[in-house]
């Protein structure tokens, strides 16, 4: 195929502009799919995806347009995961494009997705098609959206088209941009093989499915190719296209997008951003910018019953062999005992995982809080990186600790300007820029990675009404007061309670926490004494009494059914507790640590 | 009568799981036959004047008409538990009238049943025969008749002393009502009274309860049961919510208080909510307890024959209709694992003063020991299970907490 007729491109907005209402538009105008198949969003395809109405794994689907030149076109549309947690597979996703569609809502304006997006897409030398969605809308204000898309983003906002993806108005247009601005791939069918792996997904029939973009060179079934990063050699079983369904095709070639198997075992073997080449004839240098996806955020997951420990093992191998940003170790715990300590992108990602676990393999599990991985300086001299507070050395052993930083960039309404100035002192932020873009004001600031891993989204969301948006990216680690704080029930330290917090935030931090400790832990047959310390100071205690009566009283009648069953409910619930040294603590409990 | 559609829907979708629901008409040809030497027999006597807020039992509003069609249809039941090839050879130990209210079956009512409980089952000469009375149904006519069928035992629902709790609870009597009520049963010729008290009411302090207990033990009753109130699901109460519920602690000290008023009188504290003299422990409740098995009788009465817990329909027009369809009224249940079994004799075993064989709780620990054992010894250290001479009790503390250990033997 002339790769002249080929266009290869992404759709990428802000959260909720519109990017699967247009997907679909443009599948249902190319006869991809008909228009009514097309309301489910076919690109969402993951049950959680659908319930959250986000994309959590990268699409990819194939059209097939005759533009009004005449010509026939084959547009590829790589879809990106749609949230800051996945920030490095939309890079991947874009580098397989030479174009992207950037979606403004007319009525939101540039948020701040959509300016880290387009970042991405530019920093990637990307073609970028402005899009203003949701013309029809009441409130949608077309001039001062391209206003923002020039002011903002640097682009022609004139040039912006205006549609309504949700009744299809001007979409031929994007079509037809696409087809005329984004250029079409170059590269050397006959050329050395030289594919860059986008995506990937386990299929348990075909083993690891990878999505690809020819940059130069052929493939076909029977192939022996060659994975650059780990120097694995596969045969190719199966080459094809998204149309939208798999479908093999005999072969692919420079510029062309599609799938290939390969018996690959496990998704961490062909991970994103992996180049794959001919095994005979390899390539010169694999494509740039090849990472591993970093975990930023660590848990670590136990199941209730030690019984479950294997039965969670192997639930972790499986989703590890889709997931390849997802990390797990084994790990022991004083107060749990054994589990793994996981390694997620963000908050989002883990609770994705817990929630497959306990969905898909019926596991009843405890996340202890979510931590950030630290630098320590140790007095011996030694670097360590610690992803667990129960892990850090003793105070008098620690010469310095660093924790991340990531830049926060956040889009508001002047008037929740001083809410959000508020919200980012109390998350230890510290000013970088504001910039005023009419109403609204573009603010940078450096976060600790620590603050906002929780419930800063939320707590944005709800200072400003819903209207503030946010980005944001890793930056360096820094040096700070940092403390380990414990908690204690009835004198013992929890070590999955442990958590890190900057010193000046420690006493209120251990009084939430020692609260909602109390509030949760049911009383027991002893009183238990919560207790948030600093090494051997205390500097929090609540008190749950002692249980008083729990009795069944009669059994009328000789009705001993009903009262079996009663506690054989309890019992049940008694299953989410963990046995903690003498103390039964509820799975919610190490939950709550993060929460308060 | 279903008191709330609360309760209704109770009934309909919280059929615990593992247990048989019974369609139309499919229920068994003939009871399952017992594994023991001896049975109980309990008869459900639906009807009531007017429904309490705290109760949650299977009541039917009383219309005299009704009657008539009740008994025929326990008449009809009977004949069936009677038909089962092993009914003959078991003796029945106790009978135990329960409701409901049934004293508000005439003596002549009441005589039929029995008759016909004697002429078709072999219920043993001196079976402990047992009758609930409400104080305001007692008349000195209908407790000699009732002496005179062969009733041997009287259990009296007096509830309080205070007339002003007895309001709030619904009650048609009244303290002084109640103390005559005790004196008919006495002159009657009932040398065996037992006396019912609720404590944990709403606006019930403590001194209002301690005259009640006093005022109580002074009439002299042989046997006394006190049942700490508990919002049940089915019971108005629990549908609408109750305001003035005393204080935890206030509970507590109030069942304190009882078990201390009733050990100075001479009682033995047998069973959790169960207090009695020398030799008047009530036989009946002593077969639930123990997990021996029993015979049901009437709507909504529970039987356990064998391995086999199962249940009556609740509603008595249904209960007749099926009986005089000629089939026996079941509409639940459900044979126990042996695992089950055992758990049940522990649980139910261990209400009791004299507890539980330790053999019984070694057995349940071999099973499946988890933290039993540590559970088991911190019990133990806190004074709450008492070991010795091979079996193992809970203490009166013990007692308060017991649901708290039940879960862990199931």
């Amino acid at each position: 195929m002339a790769t002249a007729l080929i266009r290869n491109f992404s759709i990428i907005a802000h959260i909720d502009h519109g990017k699967s209402t247009l997907a679909d538009r443009l599948l249902s105008l190319t006869g991809t799919m008909d228009a009514k198949k097309a309301v489910g969003q076919v690109l969402d395809s993951m049950d959680l995806e659908k319930e959250r109405g986000i994309t959590i794994k990268a699409h990819t689907v194939r059209l097939l347009y005759t533009a009004r030149d005449g010509k026939e076109y084959t547009l590829n549309l790589i879809d990106t995961p749609g949230h800051v947690d996945f920030s490095y597979e939309v890079s991947r996703s874009l580098a397989a494009c030479e174009g992207a569609v950037l979606i403004v809502d007319a009525a939101q304006g540039v948020e701040a997705q959509t300016l880290a997006n387009f970042y991405l897409a530019a920093d990637g030398g990307l073609e970028i098609v402005p899009v203003i969605n949701k013309i029809d809308l009441p409130a949608a204000d077309v001039e001062g959206t391209r206003h923002q898309i020039t002011e903002i983003l640097g682009l022609d906002g004139d040039e912006a088209i205006p549609i309504s993806a949700k009744h299809g108005t001007n979409v031929v247009d994007v079509l037809e941009a696409i087809v005329a601005r984004i250029p079409p791939p170059t590269g050397d069918p006959e050329a050395p093989l030289k594919a860059l792996v986008f995506d990937s997904f386990y299929d348990s029939y075909q083993g690891v499915v990878v999505y690809v973009r020819l940059i130069d060179g052929r493939v076909r079934a029977g192939q022996r190719i060659l994975l650059m990063s780990n120097g694995k050699v596969y045969e190719v079983q199966q080459a094809g296209v998204f149309s939208p369904d798999m479908r093999p095709v005999k072969e692919l070639s420079a510029g062309q997008v599609g799938y290939l198997t390969a018996a690959i075992k496990r998704v961490a073997d062909a991970k994103m951003g992996e180049t794959i080449t001919d095994a005979l004839r390899p390539t010169a240098e694999p494509c740039p910018g090849y990472r591993d996806a970093k975990a930023m955020v660590f848990a670590g997951l136990y199941p209730i019953e030690d019984t479950d420990y294997e039965g969670l093992r192997d639930a972790l191998e499986k989703l590890k062999l889709n997931d390849s940003a997802f990390s797990f170790e084994p790990e022991t715990s004083l107060a749990l005992g054994y589990g793994f300590r996981c390694g997620f992108l963000g908050m989002l990602h883990l609770e994705i995982v817990q929630e497959r676990l306990e969905r898909e393999f019926n596991l009843s599990l405890i996340v202890t809080a979510p931590s950030v991985r630290f630098k320590v300086l140790t007095t011996q001299g030694e670097v360590l990186e610690v992803d667990n507070p129960a892990k850090l050395p003793p105070p008098d052993k620690i010469e310095r600790l660093e924790e991340p930083y990531v830049r926060g960039s956040v889009f508001v309404p002047t008037e929740f300007m001083t809410a959000i100035y508020k919200l980012a002192q109390d998350k230890r932020g510290e000013h970088r820029s504001l910039e005023y873009l009419g109403k609204r004001v573009h603010i940078l600031f450096d976060f600790p990675l620590s603050e906002i891993v929780v419930d800063f989204y939320d707590k944005l969301k709800s200072v400003s009404k819903g209207y503030a948006s946010f980005d944001y990216e890793f930056l360096e680690f820094r040096p700070s007061e940092l403390v380990k704080l414990d908690i204690l029930l009835n004198g013992d330290p929890v070590d999955a309670l442990s958590v890190v917090v900057h010193r000046d935030k420690a006493y209120e931090k251990g009084k939430a926490l020692t609260e909602k400790l109390r509030g949760v832990i049911p009383r027991q047959l002893y009183e238990v004494a919560i207790q948030a310390a600093i090494g051997s100071r205390v500097i929090a205690r609540e008190t749950v009494k002692a249980m008083g009566k729990n009795v069944t009283a009669k059994c009328y009648g000789g009705d001993i059914t009903r009262k079996r069953k009663l506690l054989e409910k309890q019992k049940e619930g008694k299953k989410r507790m963990k046995q903690v040294g003498k103390v039964e603590v509820p799975q919610e409990a190490f939950l709550s640590v993060l929460k308060s | 009568m279903r008191p709330s559609g609360a309760a209704l829907h109770l009934d309909l979708f919280e059929r615990p799981a593992g247990c048989v629901r019974m369609l139309e008409g499919s229920g068994p040809a003939t009871l399952w036959a017992p594994r023991g030497p001896a049975l109980g027999v309990y008869v459900h006597v639906p009807f009531c004047v007017k429904r309490c807020g705290y109760c949650s039992f299977n009541t039917a509003l009383y219309r005299e008409a009704a009657v008539p069609r009740y008994l025929a249809a326990l008449a009809r039941e009977i004949d069936l538990a009677a038909g089962a090839p092993w009914a003959a050879a078991v003796p029945i130990s106790t009978i135990f009238f329960g409701g409901g209210t049934p004293s508000l079956l005439t003596p002549p009512q009441l005589v039929s049943v029995l008759e016909h409980l004697r002429a078709r089952l072999a219920v043993a000469p001196d079976a402990e025969i047992t009758v609930e009375c409400n104080p305001e149904s007692v008349s000195p006519e209908r407790l000699t008749g009732y002496r005179a069928a062969g009733v041997t035992r009287i259990s009296l629902g007096v509830q309080s002393l205070d007339d002003r709790v007895l309001t709030s609870l619904d009650r048609a009597h009244s303290a002084a009502g109640a103390r005559a009520a005790f004196e008919t049963a006495r002159r009657a010729g009932f040398d065996n009274v037992s006396t019912d008290l609720i404590y944990g009411l709403p606006g019930l302090d403590l001194a209002t309860w301690e005259t009640t207990v006093r005022g109580l033990l002074d009439w002299g009753p042989d046997h006394l049961s006190a049942y700490g109130l508990t919002l049940d699901e089915g019971s108005r109460w629990h549908a609408t919510g109750m305001t003035g519920l005393p204080a935890e602690d206030t509970v507590t000290e109030q069942y304190r208080v009882l078990a201390r008023r009733a050990a100075e009188t001479g009682f033995e504290h047998y069973e959790i909510s169960n207090y009695a003299r020398p030799g008047r422990r009530s036989a009946h409740n002593q077969i639930y307890w123990r997990a021996e098995e029993y015979l049901a009788l009437g709507p909504g009465a529970c039987g356990f024959l064998g391995d086999t817990r199962y249940g009556n329909v609740k509603a008595t027009e249904r209960y007749c209709a099926m009986l005089e369809a000629g089939t026996l009224p079941i509409a639940t249940h459900e044979t126990l694992t042996a695992r089950q079994r055992l758990a049940e004799r522990l649980l139910l075993g261990l209400r009791l003063s004299e507890g539980v064989p330790d053999a019984w709780l070694a057995e349940r620990v071999a099973l499946e020991p988890g933290r039993l054992p540590a559970l088991l010894d911190s019990w133990r250290e806190r004074s709450l299970l008492v070991s010795g001479g091979g079996r193992s009790h809970l203490t009166e503390t013990g007692f308060l907490l017991s649901d708290a250990l039940f879960v862990e033997l199931l």
